[in-house]
């Protein structure tokens, strides 16, 4: 994919502001800012669905994630501990510092050596904001046919009709999963004496 | 110098950046006009239904009330908690009033001009904007550090996620005739099809309208912020303009609410025999298609404000028995019934056809025939059917049977006391 004009600014945008707030997420001195921080981080990738023009997969995207996944979170962490991590905050960092030098020199030479010396992703070579700004005397941006909103993309109608026939198990199978964990979380939150209580 | 200039001037900022800020400003003054009178609105109705005056003194018959409402909230202290989160305090009633302010940028608000943005997953943004929206509520009354808005904000973020899913599942219903999520296709099938999708669809309809009061926490809903128990519930501790910005979402929310529902069911701003208006006096038919528009949803509103001086408040019990044993069942029983009828007329009475037009596909129904098909069934069929399996459902609930609630005895205990007792 070719990244040029308004969308290569957007792109490095969103890509920076996804990237910033998912770093500020893992270093949250509280939950419920982290999990601010998840919601900021989660609507950064619904921009970037939107930049590859899959519009029903970002409000998807906002829908379950920001809007139910997130208020989910926060239901939970407000329910756990509400004042015991401010009293007595968490190690955010463990001591393994070394090893995650290690990685993170790996992840970075490995970025480097597939995405730079192989090229594979057509990086942008001239810079994006030219494109923005024209010259002077230059004639008006030819302007683009505009998409009528009722029209749903074909990309979203191919999503639904392969959500129900080709990956039709699959997604059977990671409700299931998502079922189990439900059950198995209530199993685990349970103590003996609430069961003898309701038993 | 130049280059600033440079900017500011070029068409692609021009189309982009300097047309939409005018559009949006001039939106907002009249949303926020409208919303500083809805308020206005709320107090004479409430006013008009228990037999007083409302507001009357400021002004000729208090029409300037919600100027001296401003005014004082503007100059009210701001207070937060000292323990609080003081960040979080702060941000959270902003993301309440973004969220809600947002989604008006896909209502269609009328023909041509009036529909400002027309994006084809329309109803799913309203939706997942929404949805955002609950947070700022959850968040302000976690960061208030007290325990009234605590409690408020558990019980509307527990209430919103229940009857967000019967509100997204009512939609379904309406969706398969326009087969489409953008809100001006859906309000072109309805015109092109001389229909409103309130005859087709009445059990969705009567979910989304008791799913929208619940989701913008209006009575008989209002359990986040009942003052019997939880004082002012998530905004306790707020005050001044803060405080404000709560009311501001809640009464946007309303709004959009009832402008879905009068896009969706009542066919948005088109109205019998208006559309032989438009070749000829197309600025006309516009400005009457925005008052079209504003009038039904204007009902819809005097409805949601009926209701408050209506109905007593539910039991938190109550509440979360209707949103999951009542409602959801419905929708969904409502969405394999709809979906059963829509195949029984086009695939063995041939009573529709799929056509594509400027707003890509959508069902048609082109005789009389087809309407009453549709229509009779229902009102006669998918009703009762609905009815049935609700019924079925909750044959052993009380949840609204007071008198089988007071008949309810409890296990009596073993009376071991009184034959064996004092040994």
């Amino acid at each position: 994919m070719e990244l040029a004009g308004t969308e290569a600014v957007f792109f490095y945008i969103l890509a920076l502001f996804t990237l910033v707030m998912a770093i500020a997420l893992v270093t949250a001195p509280t939950a419920v800012r982290g999990a601010l921080y998840l919601m900021a981080t989660l609507i950064g990738v619904a921009g970037l669905f939107l930049l590859l023009h899959a519009e029903f997969v970002a409000g998807a995207q906002i829908l379950i994630y920001v809007g139910g996944v997130v208020v989910l979170f926060i239901f939970v962490i407000m329910l756990v501990n509400i004042r015991a991590e401010i009293n007595e905050p968490f190690r955010t960092y463990t001591r393994q510092r070394r090893l995650a030098a290690v990685v993170v020199i790996v992840m970075v030479l490995g970025v480097w050596y597939f995405g730079i010396q192989q090229d594979p992703f057509h990086l942008v070579r001239q810079g994006p904001v030219v494109a923005l700004i024209p010259p002077p005397g230059a004639p008006p941006p030819p302007v683009e046919e505009p998409t009528l909103g009722g029209r749903i993309s074909e990309d979203t109608q191919e999503v639904g009709s392969v959500l129900y026939t080709k990956a039709a198990l699959p997604f059977e199978i990671a409700s299931v999963l998502l079922l189990v964990a439900i059950v198995g979380s209530v199993v685990l939150a349970r103590t003996r004496r609430q069961e003898e209580t309701f038993d | 110098m130049e280059l600033v200039e440079r900017i500011i001037s070029n068409p692609v900022m021009m189309e982009y950046v300097w047309k939409p800020l005018v559009v949006i400003l001039i939106l907002l003054f009249i949303v926020l006009t409208l919303v500083a009178y809805l308020v206005y609105a709320e107090r004479k109705v409430s006013a008009f239904i228990q037999a007083r005056l409302g507001p009357m003194r400021v002004g000729p018959y208090g029409l300037l009330q919600p100027l001296a409402d401003l005014i004082k909230l503007l100059l009210k202290e701001d207070l937060i908690p000292a323990e609080g989160d003081r960040a979080i305090f702060k941000f959270a009633p902003i993301m309440s009033v973004v969220c809600a302010l947002v989604v008006l940028a896909v209502i269609p608000f009328g023909w041509g001009v009036a529909t400002i943005t027309d994006i084809n997953i329309g109803l799913l943004f309203i939706l997942s904007v929404s949805s955002v929206g609950i947070l700022g509520i959850i968040l302000g009354g976690w960061a208030s550090n007290s325990k009234y808005p605590l409690l408020g904000a558990l019980r509307s973020s527990a209430q919103m996620v229940s009857y967000e899913v019967a509100m997204a599942l009512a939609l379904v219903g309406p969706l398969m005739f326009a087969k489409s999520l953008s809100m001006t296709a859906i309000v072109e099938a309805q015109r092109a099809d001389h229909i409103w999708y309130l005859l087709y669809q009445p059990v969705a309809f009567l979910i989304f309208l008791v799913a929208g009061v619940a989701e913008t926490n209006r009575t008989p809903f209002d359990l986040p912020e009942a003052e019997a128990e939880l004082v002012a519930g998530f905004h306790t501790e707020y005050s001044g303009f803060r405080w404000s910005l709560y009311f501001l979402a809640e009464y946007t929310n309303m709004l959009i609410s009832s402008a879905i529902a009068v896009t969706v069911f009542l066919g948005g701003w088109s109205f019998p025999l208006l559309d032989r208006l438009r070749p000829e006096h197309p600025g006309l038919f516009t400005l009457l298609s925005i008052l079209v528009f504003a009038v039904k949803v204007f009902v819809l509103i005097y409805i949601f404000m009926w209701f408050r001086w209506t109905f007593p408040r539910y039991r938190y019990d109550q509440l979360m028995d209707l949103g999951w044993k009542w409602m959801i069942p419905a929708t969904l029983a409502n969405i394999l019934i709809t979906g059963a009828i829509i195949m029984i007329g086009q695939e063995t009475l041939g009573l529709t056809k799929v056509t594509g037009g400027e707003y890509g596909e959508r069902l048609v129904v082109p005789g009389l025939a087809g309407k009453a098909y549709f229509i009779g069934m229902a009102w006669l069929v998918l009703v009762p059917l609905t009815w049935i399996i609700l019924a079925i459902i909750n044959r052993r609930s009380y949840d609204f049977n007071l008198r089988a609630q007071r008949q309810i005895r409890l296990p009596e205990r073993p009376a071991t006391d009184d034959v064996f007792g004092k040994v």
